[in-house]
């Protein structure tokens, strides 16, 4: 036995392992570890579902909301025509208008091309001072301001006793945040008078116009001219000074075709016999019948038929009318009325958190808590159920950092396949909640490139905690002697 | 002629204390021993003796509550987290009661896994994990996995990945506790042949009888305290009050 050359000891350190070998490593555990590893990925891919399923739902509702204001503005251009053709504005509607970004405001060109850049900037900070005021509650505002609205409040500001007033006023009421300093609205109300006689002045020119429009017009309503006359008209609303541009004459003149055939129809209930008519179908009183009642029957073409075979030898006004243009106008109707639902619903959506609104804002910071809790529990129980794996390769030489690397690794894999099937998963729900709420329209709504962003970062989410919630306790295993690894529950 | 020989390890005042739930067991109470280079001993002693407590010391796998360890007159306690990895992978073969194979592994991984460690290339230590597999009776079955094999031969799988790195030292806890006669007789002509021509130390706990034929010196370990050792030749004449211990 000693017939050998003593076997010295040599110390050296253990070589580090390539990334490589340490990934082949983790693939193979992952692989062998199916059913655990699934499981470890279904509790990572329910967190991140739950975090994609809010920011999926509030891209949407963003986007819905966005669309449907877009639509309803659209929409509404005849009302706005309507009345900015008939009726000359005030300084309060041109302020307010000056507020809005996009809006434009008739008749600016009346005034000094020196002065309009001025205008505007003077405008917009009136508006934000009105802004001001209208938030305070009544108590603070007649305080303040008494009874004045719009413009007369910075009149009754003007002389110096009121301002002086004023300010000691504001000086009492700690809560308020006034707008800026009060020498920067000392300095505006400076500047007011002549603010004023701008505004004036476009005001005057706006009357003005609307009296040349008013003998065109010759008692027709803005209608009925805008239906009739179309083209025509808008070349006299233009010489009248307001900048229409062509693009909307020929929607202004549908629309307005539009208001006038409603009026028609809506005008037959004034007919006992439609309303016995209709108070039969929907089985009613005939006093209870409403413009509503006509317009749901009239969306059905055979319904319409009906309606104009049994009515029209009563009323002459329907005689232009077709059934398939009563249905026409009751579908656009329906169609107004559920943008309108739409745009209530989505309320909200644009401000707070990160512009995904103040509850959705709050739901996301919950659902992350979640995820985290979540994600590193399983992750927890993964590495702590190996214990006695991480002990083996200790005692046959394995490095603390090879250990770690192994764990965050595979830690990565599941995150990221948790990731990947949470952020699906959470995607579907949340068009599935969507299209419940809002129907189908919610299929051509949906605003990819973000939603493919916002699955990005929840996948992101998903690997950094996996990860990060691996550290931990492989890092506590990595450290303790392999027996002591061995020992732990 | 023993005097003069290399001690490769060497233990003062081993103490090892189990704290567990409040309760404190002294597993080792004390332990000087002098283990030298190329020796095949034996350590024998009823189970709960401390045997495993104390191839956890040597071995460079726990720490001792007190005392030291020397690993060819290198104090464990003062070596690096690398280094110690280095001497666990490269310079001492372990070979558990309990097998601690990977699970996920198939036998030929798991015998290459400390030659991965050390930093030997896939081929290379292909080939070397298959020579191992064949040389304890596995080379048919290397793809297996653990649970795909019986005791026995995982039992064989955990030998060969001791043998992986061509270790100084091979501490061995009860290597054919689970072997029939015949494989326990083939583990034992392994380590007796790698002891004789590679000069292996060989550090074996056992009840097996034929490894007091083989040994060259018997250590007997009681409540955690060493109760005899003796040269096989010392001990032989005894034989027979010892088997009915
Ligand atoms: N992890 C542990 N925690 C508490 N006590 C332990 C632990 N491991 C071993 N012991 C105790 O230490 C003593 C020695 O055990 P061990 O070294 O395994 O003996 P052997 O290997 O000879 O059977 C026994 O009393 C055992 O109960
Ligand atoms: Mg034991």
């Amino acid at each position: 036995m000693s017939n050998v050359a003593h076997k010295e000891i040599k110390l050296a350190n253990q070589p580090q392992l390539g990334l490589g070998r340490i990934f082949r490593i983790a693939v193979d555990g992952v692989r062998y570890r199916l059913f655990r590893a699934a499981v470890t990925v279904s509790v990572i891919a329910v967190a991140i579902a739950f975090l994609m399923n809010i920011l999926s739902e509030s891209l949407i509702k963003r986007r819905l909301a966005a669309g449907a204001r877009q639509e309803l503005s659209e929409l509404r251009d005849i009302h706005l025509w309507a009345a900015r053709l008939t009726h000359p504005s005030s300084q309060e509607a041109i302020l307010a208008d000056a507020l809005q970004e996009g809006a434009t405001i008739d008749f600016v060109s009346m005034l000094d091309p020196a002065d309009q850049a001025r205008f505007s900037e003077r405008a917009h900070i009136a508006a934000t001072y009105l802004a001001f005021f209208d938030g305070l509650d009544y108590d603070r505002r007649r305080a303040l301001i008494h009874t004045s609205r719009g413009g007369a409040i910075f009149d009754a500001l003007q002389d110096a006793e009121g301002l002086d007033a004023f300010a000691a006023r504001l000086a009492e009421m700690p809560a308020v945040r006034f707008e800026g300093t009060l020498d920067v609205f000392r300095a505006f109300l400076d500047e007011w008078p002549a603010l004023a006689a701008q505004l004036n002045q476009i005001i005057a020119a706006h009357t003005a116009a609307v009296a040349t429009l008013d003998v065109a017009r010759a008692d027709r309503t803005i209608f009925t001219v805008l239906a009739q006359e179309g083209d025509a008209f808008a070349a006299t609303v233009r010489a009248a000074g307001f900048q229409l541009k062509p693009a909307l004459v020929s929607r202004l003149r549908e629309q307005a075709q539009a208001v006038l055939e409603k009026q028609i129809l809506e005008g037959t209930l004034s007919l006992l016999e439609s309303r016995q008519f209709l108070a039969q179908q929907f089985d009613l009183l005939p006093a209870d019948v409403s413009p509503n009642d006509l317009w749901h029957f009239l969306e059905k073409e055979r319904h319409a038929t009906l309606y104009l075979e049994s009515i029209m030898p009563l009323s002459a006004t329907l005689k232009p009318f077709a059934a398939s243009r009563l249905v026409e106008l009751a579908t656009a109707r329906r169609e107004a009325l559920a943008l309108e639902r739409m745009e209530r619903l989505t309320a909200g959506a644009g401000g707070g958190f990160l512009g995904m609104g103040e509850r959705m804002g709050w739901l996301l910071i919950v659902s992350m808590l979640v995820c985290a809790i979540g994600i590193s529990n399983a992750m927890l129980m993964t590495v702590t159920e190996r214990f006695r794996e991480i002990a083996t390769m200790k005692c046959l030489g394995a490095l603390d950092g090879f250990i770690m690397l192994l764990f965050v690794m595979e830690s990565c894999f599941l995150g990221l396949a948790g990731g990947i099937v949470g952020a699906l998963l959470g995607d579907l729900i949340g068009f599935g909640r969507m299209a419940a709420v809002f129907g189908v329209s919610v299929f051509s709504a949906v605003p990819v490139s973000e939603l493919l962003s916002a699955m990005g970062s929840a996948i992101g989410v998903g690997v950094i905690l996996a990860a990060l919630a691996a550290v931990y306790p492989s890092l506590k295993a990595a450290r303790l002697a392999p027996m002591e690894a061995m020992r732990v529950e | 002629m023993s005097s003069e020989r290399r001690v490769i390890i060497r233990t003062v005042g081993l103490k090892k204390q189990y704290v567990m739930k409040g309760v404190t067991t002294d597993a080792l109470r004390g332990v000087d021993v002098e283990i030298y280079d190329a020796e095949f001993i034996s350590v024998m002693g009823p189970s709960g003796s401390g045997k495993s407590t104390f191839f956890n010391m040597i071995g460079a796998l726990d720490r001792p509550t007190t005392g030291r360890v020397f690993i060819d007159e290198v104090d464990v306690a003062q070596l690096t987290a690398e280094e110690l990895a280095y001497v666990r992978c490269h310079k001492i073969g372990y070979i558990f009661q309990s097998y601690n194979l990977v699970q996920y592994m198939t036998a030929l991984e798991n015998v290459t896994t400390p030659m991965v460690f050390g930093g030997v290339g896939p081929d290379e230590s292909r080939r070397r994990g298959m020579e191992l597999l064949e040389l304890v009776g596995l080379g048919d079955r290397w793809h297996h996995r653990p649970l795909e094999m019986s005791g026995g031969q995982q039992q064989r799988v955990a030998i060969a990945r001791s043998l992986a790195n061509q270790p100084t030292v091979l501490l061995c806890d009860e290597p054919t506790a689970n072997l029939d006669l015949h494989t326990g007789q083939e583990i034992l002509d392994v380590l007796r042949s790698l002891n004789e021509k590679k000069g292996v130390t060989v550090i074996c706990a056992t009840h097996d009888h034929r490894m007091m034929d083989m040994c060259d010196r018997l250590m007997w370990i009681r409540d955690g305290a060493i109760e005899r050792v003796a040269r096989r030749d010392e001990v032989h004449v005894e034989v027979g009050s010892i088997g009915e211990e």
